[in-house]
């Protein structure tokens, strides 16, 4: 249900609880009953569950991730210009969905994956709030980043399956799926946002969304 | 003070917690900071849960039909 629809659903459960402040004699017929109901029950649980449903599913999107301002810096990484940063190459060439870039890596995808999204973002908030806010470079995963979130898009693919660097050696797939191998930390795939190490080498893509 | 008046009473508190609760839900929804979420949940979620909980116990702690009230209407069957 799209932002403003909601908000106008809101705005008129709220107009109309007014008639019942102003008026509570009119919940004496039967149809005030079912308006009293109506307005003071359904239409607000109705409404809180449509704005929650609606805040989950913003707080998936890059531009909720990068409006703390700890973490331009890792917005800006996806808009360098160079190949060999992983997030980037990843965001500019929609091999994830741009406007939830953030979330399609950084989320879990196992069965309570979302949860624990979820979770770890009000961990987020907790810190950025009320504790001491990292430098942006020193900001680090929780666990190492586990293969199963790059497979989960690449397993199959073509070109991770019969690549030439994959294939060179005939342990390195069997031990990318299971997860003994890192696809970013073996030297394969491992310059990914490297906020904080840029210097004055990089240069920006100014295209994207 | 009558039944009417505080069943009245309460209509008109769970109406207002309702409506700053909608206010308070209206406003995170157009707040695209992270902390809306929780404003939302935490604030907006608190009022509309005390404004519905207040509506349910004004209906359950409404005046219950008494033994003559109902001899009256069977009468009139």
């Amino acid at each position: 249900m799209p932002t403003i629809a909601i908000v106008i659903l809101i705005l008129f459960s709220a107009v109309l609880a007014g008639v019942i402040v102003l008026r509570p004699a009119i919940t004496a017929s039967s149809a005030g009953k079912i308006l009293a109901f109506g307005v003071l029950f359904f239409l607000p649980v109705f409404s809180l569950v449509a704005g929650m449903e609606n805040e989950m599913r913003r707080s998936e999107s890059t531009a909720f991730c990068l409006s703390c301002h700890i973490m331009e810096p890792y917005g800006k990484s996806l808009h360098i210009d160079d190949p060999s940063y992983l997030a980037g190459a990843h965001y500019q060439n929609h091999r994830v969905p741009a406007d939830e870039a953030c979330y399609t890596c950084h989320t879990d995808y196992a069965m309570f994956g979302t949860f624990k999204a979820k979770l770890g973002g009000l961990r987020h908030l907790y810190i950025y709030y009320l504790g001491t806010p990292p430098l942006a470079q020193d900001i680090k995963l929780y666990k190492p980043f586990n293969n199963r979130e790059c497979l989960h898009c690449h397993l199959g693919a073509r070109s991770f399956e019969q690549g030439a660097t994959h294939n060179a050696d005939p342990a390195t797939l069997p031990a990318m799926k299971a997860n003994t191998l890192s696809c970013i930390s073996s030297g394969c795939h491992d310059v990914v946002h490297n906020v904080g190490r840029w210097g004055g080498k990089v240069k920006f893509w100014d295209g994207g969304s | 003070m009558r039944p009417g008046d505080s069943m009245a009473r309460r209509l008109r508190i769970s109406g207002i917690l309702v409506i700053l609760g909608l206010l308070v839900e209206a406003l995170c929804l157009v707040w695209s900071r992270p902390i809306a979420f929780v404003v939302l949940v935490c604030i907006g979620g608190a009022l509309i849960g005390l404004g519905v909980l207040v509506f349910l116990y004004s209906l359950v702690s409404s005046a219950p039909h008494t033994a003559h009230s109902s001899a009256a209407i069977h009468e009139k069957k």
